[in-house]
């Protein structure tokens, strides 16, 4: 009998300090490939915060998963620009107390202070990058690829990969059009559409999750790449490259946001500012190969790093490709149409 | 005699609890909201409307919907071809050693079936296993296109669900009587007549159970078009899910899914149907 009590003590113990070793836990939401592995656990061992991390693939997955769950849901998620003005408008987010960031200084002005969230009081920029045409040298010439009309070339019936986001397959033909990838015109949509229209036959895969992964096994030679999944595939296979095309790339930034029910919103910023140091922000970029937006951690970086085109296209390039900002209601017409491309070729 | 009946009325009430929680309200929920009208923000606005249910008439999903039946009959056929005779040469294997093959027919669900999806991956990739061995066989001299096919979704779906197949077919072989097939070779029927005249009317149960395990879980494995199919060889479980997830069109994707449902439902019925006629034919004869 007394053992029995002993034993059910040493139970109860244990849960006691189970609960109690980590104090307070994060839901931390994040984008795939987006963490190099290690740094969360020593986040944890620094501060004694738990931080349980899960990915997304797109940002329609994350924004469905906040919509639905009301309460024990995640405490930092990580929207692209565009969902950043959408979710904000709809109330789903919570101001961020900058003066609990003492690296907030760290941040690069030339990617501060944007329409999407004047001030940056709902999100704090992680990692931005672009979208450009993925091209693997050992077929293809290089010299002969500067623009998206390139993927509409027959030769490449069904042997394309894009990426499976409307707004990036859009961007396409609205740049070769000459129209705003941002547009909520309806006939410059339509007219996309009937462009886009053609391209489908070419297609061979829709991914959005490792866009890296078809180029490096070899299944696909040419199509839509973002730079730092081109970064990873070239670890891989150094043929494969991208090219920024002549229209423009899609261009894109992912920001720090803490969803409005989030708990523990101490703890987020402490995990935040922890994220903003300029050596973890600099391990971040070199493990993803993603451009950071962090100044202070771009001068840790190694030279060739920086000076890597593909990951740090010139001020030229970036001014004539697009950001993405929310397009509002516009946003079904673009969804509708991509619904319709891809029942296209069945 | 007491506690018997207490333990009765425990188990059914649990069982009627979850049925009810977990069944019965989300398919209540799902059936509201197919009736209710999208909403930008909230994603469901309460207003009535039947607009959902006429919607799917257009003809894009109906061209998803014929594209899906086509990919999940060739899947079920591909099965049935495959499975028959393996349950046949199964039921007829010594009594000590079937249930040994059974369990190993069940092992492999041990494993989630996503991660035995990006085992398939591996095994199709251009310079995948497949290719690498009929490469070195001399059997083909390019490497062969067979991910991001129909025939890679295909393969997926018969991989995944065989044993579906297989299972109800082995349970309704082995339940045939073996004196009738006695009977039969004493009246002078051929194995190829006996096993026509029999052993198929016999298992028919059996065959159309298989068919119907198959058939309607391959129509919505979305996640295998996604994987191998490249994400463009939809099936109607991929534009539930692009209703839900990309389009937040909660109403149109739940009216999708009862409609889905309920076709399932008529496709049981008519399984019920048919085991009873062939009840009633063998109480006649």
């Amino acid at each position: 009998m007394n053992m029995f009590k002993t034993a059910i003590k040493c139970v109860a113990a244990a849960l006691l300090f189970s609960s109690s070793a980590y104090a307070t836990t994060i839901n931390f939401y994040n984008w795939s490939e987006y963490i190099p592995p290690g740094l969360l656990s020593r986040f944890t061992e620094e501060t004694g915060i738990k931080v349980v991390y899960s990915t997304y693939e797109s940002n329609e997955s994350m924004y469905a998963k906040l919509k639905t769950y009301d309460k024990n849901g995640y405490d930092l998620v990580v929207p692209s620009t565009y969902f950043i003005s959408k979710m904000k408008k709809e109330d789903m987010l919570q101001e961020i107390d900058h003066n609990k960031l003492t690296n907030y200084k760290n941040l690069d002005p030339s990617l501060l202070n944007k329409e999407y969230d004047l001030g940056n009081r709902y999100s704090i920029p992680y990692i931005w990058g672009a979208t450009g045409i993925g091209v693997n040298t050992a077929d293809i010439d290089l010299a002969s690829v500067t623009s998206w009309t390139d993927l509409w070339d027959p030769k490449w019936k069904g042997q394309l990969l894009l990426t499976d986001d409307a707004r990036e397959i859009f961007h396409m033909a609205l740049k070769i059009q000459g129209h705003s990838a941002n547009t909520q015109d309806e006939t410059e949509l339509a007219q996309a559409y009937e462009l886009l229209k053609e391209l489908m036959p070419n297609v061979l895969v829709f991914n959005s999750d490792t866009p890296a992964n078809p180029y490096i096994a070899g299944e696909v030679e040419f199509g839509m790449i973002w730079n730092g999944s081109t970064y990873m595939a070239q670890q891989e296979d150094s043929d494969i490259t991208m090219v920024y095309p002549k229209e423009g790339a899609v261009f894109w930034m992912d920001s720090l946001a803490i969803p409005k029910n989030a708990k523990n919103v101490d703890a987020v910023h402490k995990l935040i500012d922890f994220l903003l140091r300029p050596e973890v922000a600099a391990e971040v970029a070199l493990e993803i190969g993603y451009p950071t937006p962090n100044s202070a951690a771009k001068k840790l970086l190694p030279k060739e790093f920086i000076e890597n085109k593909i990951i740090f296209p010139d001020a030229e390039t970036i001014a004539n490709g697009e950001f993405h900002s929310d397009v509002g209601e516009a946003n079904i017409i673009y969804e509708r149409y991509y619904e319709k491309l891809k029942a296209q070729n069945l | 005699m007491n506690n018997s009946s207490m333990f009765k009325r425990f188990s059914i009430g649990i069982l009627l609890v979850w049925l009810s929680v977990f069944v019965l309200l989300p398919n209540l929920m799902i059936i509201v909201t197919s009736f209710l009208t999208r909403d930008d923000a909230n994603l469901i606005s309460l207003t009535f409307t039947l607009d959902n249910y006429v919607r799917l008439f257009d003809p894009l999903y109906f061209k998803v919907l014929t594209h899906s039946v086509y990919m999940a009959s060739i899947a079920t056929f591909i099965c049935l071809i495959i499975g028959y005779p393996f349950a046949y040469t199964i039921s007829q294997l010594p009594k000590k050693i079937r249930p040994i093959l059974l369990f190993l027919i069940i092992v492999p669900f041990w494993t989630n079936s996503l991660i035995r999806t990006y085992g398939i991956k591996v095994l199709l990739a251009k310079k995948g296993l497949l290719n690498a061995l009929l490469l070195n066989l001399h059997i083909i001299d390019e490497p062969l296109r067979m991910m991001y096919t129909e025939f890679a979704v295909i393969f997926a779906l018969v991989y995944i669900l065989l044993p579906f197949m297989i299972l109800p077919l082995y349970s309704s072989i082995e339940k045939i009587d073996k004196s009738l097939i006695e009977a039969a070779k004493d009246l002078g029927a051929s194995k190829f007549t006996t096993f026509l005249k029999v052993e198929l009317p016999l298992t028919l149960p059996g065959i159309i159970a298989g068919m119907l395990l198959v058939f309607l879980p391959a129509m919505g494995m979305f996640y295998i078009a996604d994987l191998v199919g490249g994400a463009k060889n939809l099936l109607i479980g991929n534009t539930i899910k692009t209703q839900f997830l990309n389009i937040r069109d909660w109403p149109f994707g739940s009216a999708a899914s009862i409609t889905l449902t309920v076709f399932m439902a008529g496709l049981l019925f008519f399984y019920y149907k048919v085991g009873k006629s062939i009840k009633n034919r063998g109480n006649n004869a």
